[in-house]
């Protein structure tokens, strides 16, 4: 293998003609690449900087790139707003993500775990049961589930958008496959040791499940933060909103004033943008696994 | 383990028991809880089939009937057939979601694979970098996106204008001309199109890279020592041996765009004149603006029927992928 690797790219290489030795090369694979990669954060650079510059300046033409004369102005225009108490709306958006994620981890492990290592009439029937739900997109069930937190009274509740959410049955099926390779005979020590089932579950199952647990949490909270339909459909009022549907709002609000905008999208965005890159490895890792979008 | 079920039968007794607790106590709140998803993709089926509107009161049960009556397949007929806005809009969006759709699918594999490959080849340290950055969009709420995109394609002061002003060229509404088009495709769309790659290609990129990591390079370096070129050990090696995760890759690009509505919403919200109105923007629109709610639970049922026949498709391709 390695006496094969040691001699590859000379000979070979040098015989082709100098046009495909180029394309070939990596001075070209870094010029396509960084081509890429500007193109890649140039709008997120436009972003920032438009959001220190005053509302007269980004609508100069040709555009700046850089602010002429940084301000604040825009920040302290919406820390001032009271109309966009921004504390809210992210405690708003962290209750629902929070609780939505933790809720679906735990119906998950716990009820992959059942379906791993226990046996009971019609398992088969309920898990073909949770496949064929998995297969129905939530466009489907959008309407019905609406005209139901209606009948409630849970419009305008951020209740409303956690009672769907309790169970996951992409996630039962994950865990389902990883509590599937824990050894039975952990699980019969702990049972002749005088461990409960529940107590084995909470014990001893759960801390084995922490790396496929951390996926989805990670990826459940990427999705529950940036939800932005359903919460729209449920969350009419401005108080009770989620920041995705907040921002929104407020940039239907605020037209023409694109540099204040651009301050908002920056406070609403980046911070858990900063969380999500600091995770980026286990998304990364979650989504190549899972197949999960 | 024979021994054992001999020595602790009472015990065990017990423990049967105490397993079949732990099942009840999970499977009997998971039935109850099972059940109301199923009542209401049953309520979803049933709604298609009416003239339903949240604001009439109708019948007694789950206000089916009365006011809101029953119709049979006329949602359906008029689809096709109907000369009605509702019906002609209706065309124009599932004809708009499938432009949508096959635009970005090539241009999406266009984008992610070469980069991937061309990311795999270089160096570790810069490899780290490069990919994140590529991620970033993916980690960005698609409000956040769209926001961003809009101020880019500002007629005025834009930086796509300003860009094509440089060269000479007369800027575009990219947004807002219902006349000006690219391909046959209205520039709004590409518009739109062009914001969504941009917040999608890391995603595949990702896939892509950990499918090329699984390519042996021995493999690859055999094919050069005989004389391949690097294009002729990616086209005849590489591409062949990640064909499932193409696969996966496809399809699941085209799922995703069949259901495209955040950016779009934002950007357009269907405009100019319904060119980039989709499907979901207009079964959103219909259901809870215009309360036609019977109307879009059967636009909905055409949407899952895009989506079944996609999945579908993947499925019997992916069997005869594992035949031979």
């Amino acid at each position: 293998m390695t006496a094969h690797a040691i001699p590859d790219r000379g000979p070979a290489r040098m015989s082709k003609s100098i046009r495909s030795s180029f394309f070939e090369s990596r001075l070209f694979f870094y010029i396509v690449l960084t081509a890429g990669l500007i193109f890649t954060v140039l709008p997120f650079l436009m972003m920032i900087f438009s959001s220190f510059k005053t509302n007269t300046e980004v609508l100069k033409v040709p555009p700046t790139f850089l602010p002429q004369n940084p301000t604040l102005g825009n920040y302290t225009t919406i820390f001032n707003d009271s109309r966009l108490p921004l504390l809210r709306f992210y405690g708003n958006s962290a209750f629902v993500a929070i609780f939505n994620v933790t809720m679906t981890l735990f119906t998950s492990a716990l009820v992959g775990y059942m379906f791993a290592k226990y046996e009971f009439r019609g398992k088969r029937l309920l898990f073909g049961w949770f496949l064929t739900m998995m297969m129905i997109p939530s466009h489907i069930t959008m309407i019905p589930s609406y005209l139901i937190l209606a009948r409630l009274g849970l419009i305008n509740s951020l209740w409303g958008l956690v009672i769907f959410s309790a169970v996951d049955a992409f996630g039962i099926f994950m865990l389902r496959q990883f509590c599937e390779t824990l050894p039975n005979e952990l699980l019969d020590a702990a049972r002749i040791d005088g461990a409960s089932e529940w107590q084995i579950f909470l014990r001893i199952v759960l801390p084995q499940l922490s790396a496929p647990l951390a996926t989805l949490g990670i990826l459940g909270f990427m999705g529950n933060w940036n939800a932005y339909l359903w919460p729209m459909i449920v969350l009419q009022k401005v108080e009770v909103r989620t920041l995705p549907i907040i921002l929104t709002w407020y940039n239907s609000t605020h037209s023409g004033q694109g540099a204040l905008v651009m301050a908002a999208t920056v406070l609403i965005t980046m911070p858990i943008f900063l969380v999500l890159v600091y995770f980026q490895r286990w998304i990364v890792k979650g989504f190549v696994t899972t197949g999960l979008k | 383990m024979k021994w054992r079920h001999k020595q602790e039968k009472k015990p065990l007794g017990g423990l049967a028991i105490a397993k079949k607790r732990f099942v009840l106590g999970i499977t009997l709140p998971l039935l109850i809880y099972e059940s109301l998803g199923l009542f209401v993709i049953g309520w979803a089926f049933v709604l298609m089939f009416y003239n339903y509107s949240s604001g009439r009161l109708g019948g007694p049960i789950l206000g089916l009937g009365g006011t809101n009556p029953f119709v049979g397949l006329d949602n359906f007929i008029e689809m096709v057939t109907g000369n009605s806005v509702q019906a002609a809009l209706f065309r124009t969006s599932l004809k708009n979601t499938l432009i949508f759709a096959i635009a970005v699918l090539p241009l999406n594999l266009l984008i992610t694979l070469p980069l991937a490959y061309l990311l795999e080849s270089i160096g570790e340290r810069f490899k780290t970098l490069y990919r994140t950055i590529y991620f970033l969009p993916v980690l960005t709420s698609s409000v956040g996106v769209a926001l961003i995109w809009m101020s880019m394609y500002d007629p005025q002061a834009g930086w796509i204008n300003a860009i094509i002003r440089l060269f000479g060229g007369t800027p575009v509404s990219w947004l807002s001309d219902p006349r000006a088009g690219f391909a046959g495709v209205s520039v709004a769309m590409w518009a739109v199109i062009v914001a969504y790659l941009w917040q999608d290609y890391g995603y595949n990129m990702v896939i892509f890279i950990a499918a090329l990591q699984g390519v042996p390079q021995e493999l690859k370096d055999t094919a050069m020592i005989d004389g391949a070129t690097r294009w002729q050990a990616f086209t005849r090696i590489t591409i062949p041996l990640i064909r499932p995760t193409m696969l996966f890759v496809c399809v699941m690009t085209m799922l995703s765009s069949f259901q495209v509505f955040d950016i779009i919403q934002v950007m357009t919200n269907g405009d100019p004149g319904n060119q980039t109105q989709v499907l979901m923007l207009d079964i959103y629109k219909n259901a809870f603006r215009y309360q036609r709610l019977g109307w879009a639970a059967a636009e909905s049922f055409v949407l899952f029927l895009l989506v079944m026949g996609v999945t579908i498709i993947q499925m019997r391709l992916l069997r005869t992928e594992w035949e031979y």
